[in-house]
């Protein structure tokens, strides 16, 4: 079993590191962007009411707890980290879980005179091992910028408890879906609805204006990620709401257990649904890109349409908010990334920058799956036949194309739909062409990873999505960390327009750039091997 | 005169690795062609040559008449294939697979896929990933044969079949055979080449190392024999072209080179024999010539 732990370490160790080393880099970089930003108590208390007046701030960023610099901090990014962190054990569950049985590895390990449970016995000690490491580091992020030791130590025992939530959950995922793309997909979708209970939790709290701080209401406690907000760490440091969350990975993962020492390998709870016996509409190779690609698509379209319908909602209590305070009008327009104008045009731009990142990676998905389909020998199976190399790559090119739009015209259309339904006509407008200004910056994605794909296809997944999450980080995080223009630039996410826009001229550059990257690709296709 | 497949000094590395070195392939349109040789010989590599999969690094190569890396469209709307090792998308039933691999060459003939699906005694609902090895070769299988080509290029396809589906497989050889079909089967199985295929091609370390009919390769071979007599041993042991005499009391055994037959049955005729058994040259023997006399192969990566 310990050879086991250990082969499992050794196998995640590069991408482990890569994901202690983001967090370390988050928290720190945005622990050390606060302190600077908010250094006197007037700055935060100013930003705090604003917060508590906001709702949607209160949804976005998470529970206040006081003026501290260190309240604010972990009123900033604890829900962000925690959902980051979430996602990291879910992704480890499964890849120790269902994929390796999908894949017959576990068959080899089973054979072993092991344990049956012993599988899932290292993984669950490898995760929790994980946690720990991680909560070190988010807690030694926070030292390192002269934070007080005890809310570090809290705000990191919260990030790793929540973590385990996951990490048990996501054992017990793993033991009931038949596939481990399902496993992943429900993984992400636990992971999703923690942060919106809290979300809905922290928008519906009792503001407590005396105290700059909030009462949640009670979808917070519903949640793994609102019970780690809930030790309001920096000022009243408990550590009992944590409990239920120890309770519920241990339960979780008992019950993986469990089922891992009853069930026959490869078994799932969930039946495996019968295929057609013939094929319908999977005629040719457009059809496979397309059936390949809709499952995921769903996800992405469906998370695009609740981001639309929460701007229109949002956005109005927003303003509602701002109107007769003119001092929070001050201040929510000083923290705006234009400056200026309409405070809610500048945040439905901030809320649909949110889903041009997720239709880029939607977009991604969809070419880099080529990548999967070469290295599984799929490709070989259908360039054998009498498919064009080129039409190979350009029938998933196009594909993502329209996963990129689908996405935003999801976004465009329910954010309009709910500006409508508050009679405002010109945010409604607004909306759509908001949305349809960021589909060029999705769409260079696309032509990226199409390019790498053919150029270096070994590479391929990791530099495309390497390249996207510093493409995100500098979009998201370029101006509070205050980077130089130039590097901010280098983002296609920088080069989004806001409304009302004056100049598409930054759009129609990134449309070029895309075109050259896909035509490249295109020609450099023709003259490429199949690499396995 | 042209084949339908035409390599020469065909050569193909793979960074350090050379894993054609030289190789010649000549098939003649239809004859069932059998491509032998060891794991990691080069069959494949020489087959996704053929296919226009990977470009050679020298020589020349023609399918169909055509070069495969250029005309790669065209070249496989002649062809049907099978992979060596066949990978299916997962949450697509049998089904799907089968009418999306031929709609992709043109669409299959519904009556073949019908017979094809009841003689392989498949289940075209279930999902790939519910398949074992030996179904989903036979999802391949179905798909290439279900669609009539001139080509069938079939990489190890008997791998994970039964001997029952052997048969069935055995007869759709025969079957594209007797309509004028062209087939080149790759295996390491002497025993399926040696009842299928025409003509044989072996192949070793990326080289072909020797070509021709069953029968021409047989003259390359020994006879074994094991003779019941109670006669000395010296005189046939003594014999040109015999080889390998041991006697276990009243069995003598030897081999014997093809052209040397004749004394050798004249001086087991006069042995006194009270029982004899004669085993026809086989490609094992062949085949171990090749790869057991000069010690193992240069190593090299499977490709």
């Amino acid at each position: 079993m310990w050879r086991l732990l250990w082969a499992d370490a050794r196998r995640d160790r590069r991408q482990l590191l890569i994901w202690l080393v983001g967090i370390a880099l988050v928290v720190a970089g945005s622990a050390g962007a606060v302190s600077s930003e908010f250094s006197s108590e007037q700055a935060r208390a100013g930003l705090l009411a604003v917060a508590l007046a906001t709702p949607s701030l209160l949804a976005l960023r998470g529970l206040p707890n006081g003026s501290g610099l260190g309240a604010l901090i972990f009123f900033q990014i604890f829900a962000f980290v925690a959902v980051v962190v979430g996602l990291l054990n879910t992704f480890l569950a499964t890849r120790h879980g269902r994929a390796d049985e999908e894949r017959g590895r576990r068959e080899l390990v089973a054979a072993a005179p092991l344990r049956r449970t012993a599988p899932v016995t290292a993984t669950l000690i490898h995760g929790t091992v994980l946690n720990a490491v991680v909560a070190a580091v988010a807690a030694g992020a926070l030292i390192v910028n002269g934070l007080d030791a005890v809310g570090a130590a809290v705000t990191g025992l919260a990030v790793g408890v929540t973590g385990f939530v996951c990490l048990g959950f996501g054992l017990l995922v793993n033991q009931l879906t038949p596939t481990s793309r399902a496993a992943n997909g429900i993984g992400a979708a636990f992971v999703g609805s923690a942060y919106a209970a809290r979300a809905a939790g922290d928008a519906l709290g009792s503001p407590d204006l005396a105290n700059l701080s909030l009462r949640s209401a009670w979808p917070s406690w519903i949640s793994p990620i609102g019970w780690g907000e809930q030790t309001l760490a920096f000022s009243d440091n408990r550590l009992w709401p944590l409990l239920p969350g120890l309770g519920l990975g241990a339960a979780t993962a008992a019950a993986a257990l469990l089922v891992q020492s009853r069930r026959d390998i490869g078994a799932s709870l969930l039946p495996e649904r019968r295929g057609p016996a013939a094929s319908g509409a999977l005629r040719g190779n457009l059809a496979l890109s397309w059936r390949l690609q809709w499952p995921s698509l769903v996800g992405w379209v469906v998370a695009g349409a609740l981001l639309g319908l929460l701007t229109g909602g949002l956005a109005t209590a927003v303003a509602d908010a701002t109107l007769g305070n003119p001092q929070i009008t001050d201040v929510l327009q000083s923290l705006a990334p234009g400056g200026g104008g309409d405070i809610t045009g500048i945040f439905i731009a901030a809320l649909i920058g949110l889903v041009v990142i997720l239709a880029a990676a939607a977009g991604m998905q969809g070419v880099l799956r080529l990548r999967d389909e070469e290295e599984e020998g799929h490709a070989e199976l259908v360039l054998a036949t009498a498919v064009r190399r080129s039409t190979w790559l350009l029938d998933a090119v196009i594909v993502a194309v329209v996963s990129v739009l689908l996405v935003l015209a999801a976004v465009g259309l329910t954010a309009s739909l709910s500006f409508l339904l508050n009679g405002d006509r010109s945010h409604a407008r607004a909306a759509v062409s908001q949305a349809a200004a960021g589909v060029p910056a999705a769409l260079v994605f696309v032509g990226l990873v199409a390019l790498l794909v053919t150029v270096l296809p070994r590479f391929a997944v990791a530099f495309g999505w390497g390249l996207f999450g510093v493409a995100v980080a500098i979009g998201l995080l370029g101006a509070l960390l205050r980077l130089p223009a130039a590097v901010r630039n280098l983002s296609p996410f920088s080069h989004v327009p806001t409304v009302p826009i004056e100049s598409w001229t930054s759009t129609l550059l990134l449309l070029a750039l895309t075109v050259a990257l896909t035509a490249l690709a295109v020609v450099a296709v023709r003259r490429r091997e199949l690499v396995i | 005169m042209t084949g339908i497949v035409d390599a020469q000094r065909l050569v193909k590395t793979f960074g350090r690795v050379r894993a054609l070195d030289g190789l010649d392939l000549f098939v003649q349109e239809g004859e069932v062609h059998g491509f032998l040789g060891p794991n990691g010989a080069g069959k494949s590599t020489t087959i996704r040559v053929l296919l226009g999969l990977l470009r050679p690094g020298g020589g020349s190569v023609s399918v169909v008449g055509l070069d495969p890396w250029r005309d790669a469209v065209e070249v496989h709307r002649e062809i049907g294939y099978v992979p060596g090792e066949v990978a299916l998308w997962p949450n697509l039933s049998g089904g799907e697979v089968i009418d999306l691999l031929t709609s992709l060459r043109g669409g299959a003939d519904r009556g073949l896929r019908a017979e094809l699906l009841r003689d392989f005694d498949l289940d075209p609902r279930r999902r790939a990933r519910a398949y074992s090895k030996g179904n989903r070769q036979k999802v391949a299988l179905v798909a290439a044969f279900a669609r009539r080509a001139r080509l069938y290029i079939l990489d190890e396809p008997t791998s994970g079949l039964d001997p029952l589906m052997e048969s069935v497989f055995r007869r759709q050889i025969e079957r594209v055979r007797a309509e004028g079909a062209t087939v080149l089967l790759s295996s390491h199985i002497l025993s399926e080449v040696e009842q299928l295929c025409d003509r044989i091609t072996i192949v070793r370390a990326g080289v072909a190392v020797e070509t021709g009919t069953l029968a021409a390769m047989r003259h390359l071979t020994r006879t074994s024999f094991r003779v019941q007599t109670a006669a000395t041993a010296e005189r046939i042991a003594d014999l040109p072209g015999v080889h390998d005499v041991r006697r276990e009391s009243e069995l003598l055994t030897f081999d014997v080179d093809t052209e040397c037959l004749a004394p050798v049955l004249r001086e087991v005729a006069l042995s006194g024999v009270t029982g004899l058994s004669v085993a026809p040259p086989s490609l094992e023997d062949l085949f171990l010539r090749h790869y057991g006399d000069s010690g193992r192969p240069r190593s090299r990566t499977r490709v």
